[in-house]
């Protein structure tokens, strides 16, 4: 599907073998818990068992009796006087007066052997003084709910809220009322969905030291090592250049591993015990119940529409809690939800909310989700009152370039309907259906984002090019990387290797999120390589004595640009490279800048599902996404991030949750309760990807890591409709929900 | 801890007899091994019993049946033809079991033994009318399998008492039995519900029966008023609601993470239809 | 310098003088227009320090520096990142 200008690329679009493929497959790959030093210590943490208490007493004596036990530490050794989101860092880090929610760390210790270590946390004897607990959403913002942190609001939010409201948000443009005036049916409908965890297979891991001279150095699986760097300086009060981070092979992240856990834990044992190095590895049951889900959400939604399926006004209140600290994407949730849609009227108020739950993380589109879910519910209900297909209502009031967004700004270039005309081209929409059987539809969206982004290049002597990145590889953007940049070079794909690198040897890079990698880090390639292929040019015009401007470099080649330059054969990139010493010295590029023109991506998905009526469990059986990506630098990778975007977006829908006991402790730590789709769950997911161009990346790449889990959850919420004729509002629809749903009919 | 690998079974039941603190059999270790990682038990006596020999046999026993060794894994069971012909229910609740990782390990009498009420080759034993031996520092005796669990993590093994072997009883003509569970995802969980039939027909007529339920009560349930509910029947609609019915009066469970209460109830009486319908089909010969 | 019409989300009005929707200030780059409207709503101060994303004619502006054309359409949103 090239086009506008693209039809000359040689590699961009193909799809060749990743990079890191061959050590991944063979176990070669070294992830977070590979690393290890001579004289390491093993760490291990110990975890509050209750949802919200008061430590009353840290008694340490008998762990540190123990022969083998080389530091143990609490909040007492870490420094005061922190403020805003550094001290919220260092409070979920390491509870101070109280434990937040079930898994918050109270106490490290560091010891020579992992079992020792584990042995000696047993050992640590904390007193706690129990307080009651709250962990739904709508429970904590109620009249009477325990107050998690008195004066924890900031001041956007008015006078006589709960405490536990930390921030309010209020937007929109037009006047609702007189738009629902004008509307044939008006609905309004209260959703929920529950917290879910991005269940990336690799737990967090990592290895530090820190001498006595405040000089430390970090081995850990991250999305983000620069993130690690500031906040682990911010939370140990040490200065950022101090800590030299270096990323690991990570496996999976998907926003969950842009922040920090347990590795200031590990840097403040190491220094207590001497600057021997700790290491950290996390148990499956620690990343559930201590690292960073998602929010849950309450929402209601009111929409307006006339009988041929205008929306004259749309109305959202959603209410998340993001657990014990602020920091619920509410705000995201709002500007996403009604992203698709033009609207002259609509209005959004959103709350921040605390709850006795760990402080949730990125999750791929944070917030996205949630609000999609609540309103493709209520459009698709819509649609089928008033008898309308949902793609055509979804073109019919479907954004275009250069429209007001929902949220306020005008939308640069997008591809929506690009998106919705290829949703109805493909065969899967003619696909017939049997008894308990149905079709969902949904659309969803995802801004995207660019960030501080440094990157160098450097020209081997051989002709070969060395790409050193800030951005973690999370979803194949090395080979993509590659890609545009051997691309750019006219060289092979081979012959570029691209690889990440750590704090000390690029400018701050922000991590791999917002599906920002690709683009950020691509496109500053890309201008780093274009730096480099102008040093050549002058090298070229050097040997050639001709001005620097009359040569130009096309295929690997500096050549004399037009026949008025002189008359010259290409001088090649392998020549060029081979003479480096002798011509100038070393020949590199360099970029970095907060890369403008971002472009976002809209996506559409359609599933097909049956229904067992007797034991409510839903079985997918075609799964379609269709979605924007501006480009397909290595359509494999474009395709991979559709397929799992959907297969977790199918997990939250259907079955993942965080289920907590009456005592607020988690109940489902382990993968064989907290159920992620496994590979059997799941068809083939078939994908289509759309290609408008972003006019604002040189290869038109916009980012696609995070749209595609947007639309899962209302699809197969309006599927399950199609099949049973049962409206399900509140996530996840697992089987015994879904069986009484059915017995209630 | 200390690790043991005694050779026969009177020495493990001794070492077991003589131990004071926490102990633990080693079978596959499946859920010992995990247990252990997790901090959840950490035996002072670990006793393997993977070096006594014929402990990874199966054989056939003088009157028909199959006598299984307590090391025998999953994978075994389920690649053994005569095994599957006579009892493809117990070895499909087997085969259930984790991944491919965890059949290359896992055995019927750790299931058995660990107590879980979700256990998913238990019910199948149980309608198998599976008996277990037990060694222990009295002698060996015999029992059956339902004898067994006595609730959440729980056996009702004696101190120094282990069980030996897992006795299949000959399978007889014209009889089927089959296993399945209820859980949300295809592998890899836990189950929210179990059921297992046993029944032999003469003609199409039901003749005897045996209905098990787990996941529904702290033990597995030998559930007779669902077999009398299609005893002399030919498993026509009318049996089936009564089964179904008699299973979900049978079922006792509680809410927890991985289903409600009603759920479960409701479900051990459609298990219960689905498994039947199969063990019936298999009894006629015919390969479901 | 030019007069700029700076949108706030409507959450923030309460924190202006005079419960406004958008605040009119005199500047030519984001830095600029955002010292502008603390300077002319102090009530706005916190929530500006703790970060705030500069929406310039849809795009989500980059640097302080950048500069704002005459006429051109300022939208204030809350910070923007992704997973
Ligand atoms: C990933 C995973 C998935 C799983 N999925 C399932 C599943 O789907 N369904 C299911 O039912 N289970 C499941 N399990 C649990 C486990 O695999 C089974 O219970 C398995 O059958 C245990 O057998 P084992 O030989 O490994 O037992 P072991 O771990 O060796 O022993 C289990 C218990 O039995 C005792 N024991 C062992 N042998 C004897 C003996 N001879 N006499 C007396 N006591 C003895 C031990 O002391 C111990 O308490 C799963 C486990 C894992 C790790």
């Amino acid at each position: 599907m090239a086009k506008d200008g693209f039809e000359t690329l040689k590699l961009v679009g193909t799809r060749p073998n990743r990079p890191d493929g061959l050590d991944k497959v063979t176990g070669r790959a070294r992830y977070g818990a590979d690393f290890s030093l001579p004289g390491m210590l093993w760490g291990a943490v110990v975890r509050s068992p209750h949802a919200h208490a008061r430590i009353v007493k840290i008694d340490a004596t008998k762990a540190e009796a123990l022969d083998g036990v080389k530091a143990v530490i609490t909040r007492a050794d870490f420094p005061t006087g922190l403020t805003g989101e550094d001290w919220n860092l260092q409070e979920n880090t390491m509870a101070g007066e109280k434990a937040l929610y079930d898994g918050h760390a109270v106490a490290a210790v560091a010891a020579t052997s992992k079992l020792l270590a584990e042995q000696a946390a047993r050992l640590i004897e904390v007193t706690y003084e129990v307080l009651p607990h709250v962990i739904d959403v709508d429970a904590a913002m109620a009249e009477g709910a325990p107050v998690i942190r008195a004066g924890a609001a900031d001041a956007t939010v008015p006078e006589g809220l709960h405490p536990n409201v930390v921030r309010y948000m209020e937007f929109g443009r037009g006047d609702v009322d007189a738009g629902f005036a004008e509307a044939d049916l008006v609905m309004e409908r209260t959703y929920k969905t529950e917290a879910t965890h991005q269940g990336y297979i690799e737990p967090h891991a990592c290895v530090s030291k820190m001498g006595a001279d405040g000089k430390g150095e970090m081995w850990v699986c991250t999305q983000g090592h620069w993130y690690i760097r500031k906040m682990s300086a911010a939370v140990l009060g040490i200065e950022a250049s101090q800590l030299r981070v270096t990323p690991t092979e990570i496996g999976g992240g998907f926003g969950g591993k842009t922040t920090i856990f347990m590795e200031p834990l590990s840097l403040a044992l190491s220094k207590k015990a001497g600057g021997r190095p700790v290491k950290i590895v996390m148990s499956r049951s620690e990343v559930l119940r201590a690292t960073g889900p998602t929010a849950s959400a309450s929402m209601d939604v009111k929409i307006g529409m006339t009988k041929d399926g205008k929306i004259t006004a749309a109305r959202a209140e959603f209410r998340m809690q993001g657990g014990a600290f602020p920091g619920a994407p509410v705000d995201m949730a709002l500007y996403c939800c009604f992203a698709g849609y033009k609207l002259a009227n609509v209005h959004h108020v959103g709350y921040d909310v605390l709850a006795n739950r760990p402080k949730c993380a990125a999750y791929r589109a944070p917030g996205s989700p949630n609000g999609a879910f609540a309103v493709e519910s209520l459009v698709d209900e819509m649609c089928r009152k008033l008898g309308l297909d949902p793609v055509e209502v979804r073109l019919k009031n479907g954004v275009t370039t250069g429209d007001r967004a929902s949220y306020g700004p005008k939308f640069g270039s997008i591809g929506l309907t690009e998106v919705l005309e290829a949703v109805k081209a493909h065969p899967q929409l003619q696909a017939p259906l049997g008894e308990n059987q149905g079709r969902g539809f949904a659309v969803g969206y995802w801004f995207n984002h660019n960030g501080e982004t440094s990157v160098s290049m450097a020209i081997g002597e051989d002709g070969t090019a060395q790409v050193s990145v800030g951005t973690p590889d999370i979803g194949g953007s090395r080979a993509s990387i590659a890609l545009m940049v051997a691309e750019t070079l006219g060289i092979p794909y081979e012959d570029v290797g691209v690889n990440v690198v750590e704090t000390g040897a690029l400018g701050v890079n922000e991590p791999t999120h917002g599906s920002r990698a690709t683009f950020a880090s691509g496109k500053a390639a890309v201008e780093a390589t274009q730096a480099a292929i102008k040093e050549m040019c002058r090298r070229a015009a050097a040997e050639w004595d001709i001005d620097d401007e009359a040569v130009e470099w096309v295929n690997g080649a500096a050549q004399p640009a037009g026949p008025n330059a002189g008359k010259f054969p290409p001088m090649s990139i392998k020549e060029i490279a081979g003479k480096m010493g002798q011509t100038g010295g070393p020949i590199s590029g360099h970029h970095e800048s907060v890369p403008d023109g971002v472009g976002a991506s809209f996506g559409a998905h359609v599933v097909d599902l049956e229904v067992d009526p007797e034991t409510g469990r839903v079985t997918i059986l075609r799964y379609l996404v269709v979605q924007d990506a501006g480009r397909a630098i290595h359509p494999s990778y474009v395709e991979g991030q559709y397929q799992g975007g959907a297969a977790q977006g199918i997990g939250w829908a259907l079955n993942e949750e965080y289920v907590y006991d009456d005592k607020g402790r988690l109940s489902n730590t382990v993968f064989l309760d907290y159920r992620v789709p496994v590979a059997s769950d799941l068809p083939m997911i078939d994908t289509v990807i759309v290609e408008v161009p972003n006019p604002g990346h040189p290869f038109g790449v916009r980012g696609v890591g995070e749209t595609g889990i947007t639309p899962p959850l209302p699809a197969i919420a309006n599927a399950i409709h199609d099949a049973v004729g049962v409206r399900m509002t509140h996530l996840p629809i697992n089987p015994p929900k879904l069986l009484a749903a059915l017995k209630a009919r | 801890m200390r690790y043991h690998s005694p050779t026969d079974f009177a020495s493990a039941s001794a070492l077991a007899a003589g131990a004071s603190g926490v102990t633990r059999f080693l079978s596959g270790g499946t859920d010992v091994l995990v247990q252990m990682r997790a901090g959840m038990v950490l035996p002072d006596d670990l006793i393997d019993l993977k070096k006594i020999p014929g402990v990874s046999d199966i054989t056939q026993t003088a009157g028909g049946g199959w006598r299984i060794g307590v090391a025998v894994p999953g994978i075994v069971l389920g690649a053994h033809e005569g095994l599957k012909a006579d009892w493809p229910g117990v070895v499909e609740g087997m085969n259930l079991v984790g991944s491919t990782q965890v059949q290359g390990r896992a055995t019927l009498t750790g299931n058995l033994c660990n107590g879980s009420p979700a256990a998913d080759s238990v019910p199948g034993l149980v309608a198998a009318g599976a008996v277990v031996e037990i060694t222990g520092p009295t002698g060996v005796r015999t029992v059956a399998v339902e004898a067994i669990p006595a609730g959440p993590g729980k056996t009702t093994l004696a101190k120094g008492e282990l069980i030996s072997a897992i006795v299949l009883p000959a399978r007889g003509d014209n009889a089927g039995d089959a296993y399945l569970r209820f859980i949300p995802r295809t592998e890899m969980d836990i189950a929210v519900v179990g059921c297992a039939v046993s029944l032999r027909l003469s003609g199409d007529t039901i003749t005897e029966a045996r209905v098990a339920l787990g996941a529904v009560a702290p033990t597995v349930l030998l559930v007779s008023a669902a077999a009398d509910a299609i005893i002399g029947t030919t498993l026509d609609d009318a049996a089936l609601d009564a089964l179904a019915a008699a299973a979900s009066a049978a079922a006792n469970p509680i809410t927890d993470k991985r289903g409600t209460k009603e759920f479960r109830v409701e479900i051990a009486g459609v298990l219960a239809k689905r498994a039947a319908k199969i063990a019936f089909a298999r009894a006629k010969g015919e390969t479901a | 310098m030019a007069r700029i019409t700076v949108h706030l989300w409507s959450g923030l009005r309460r924190l202006t003088d005079g419960d406004l929707e958008s605040v009119e200030v005199d500047a030519s780059t984001v830095g600029e227009a955002l010292v502008a409207v603390a300077a002319q709503h102090p009530g706005l101060e916190p929530v500006l320090a703790a970060g705030v994303s500069v929406v310039i004619d849809g795009e989500v502006s980059t640097s302080r520096r950048q500069v704002i054309q005459p006429g051109s359409e300022v939208y204030l949103m809350q910070r923007l990142k992704g997973g």
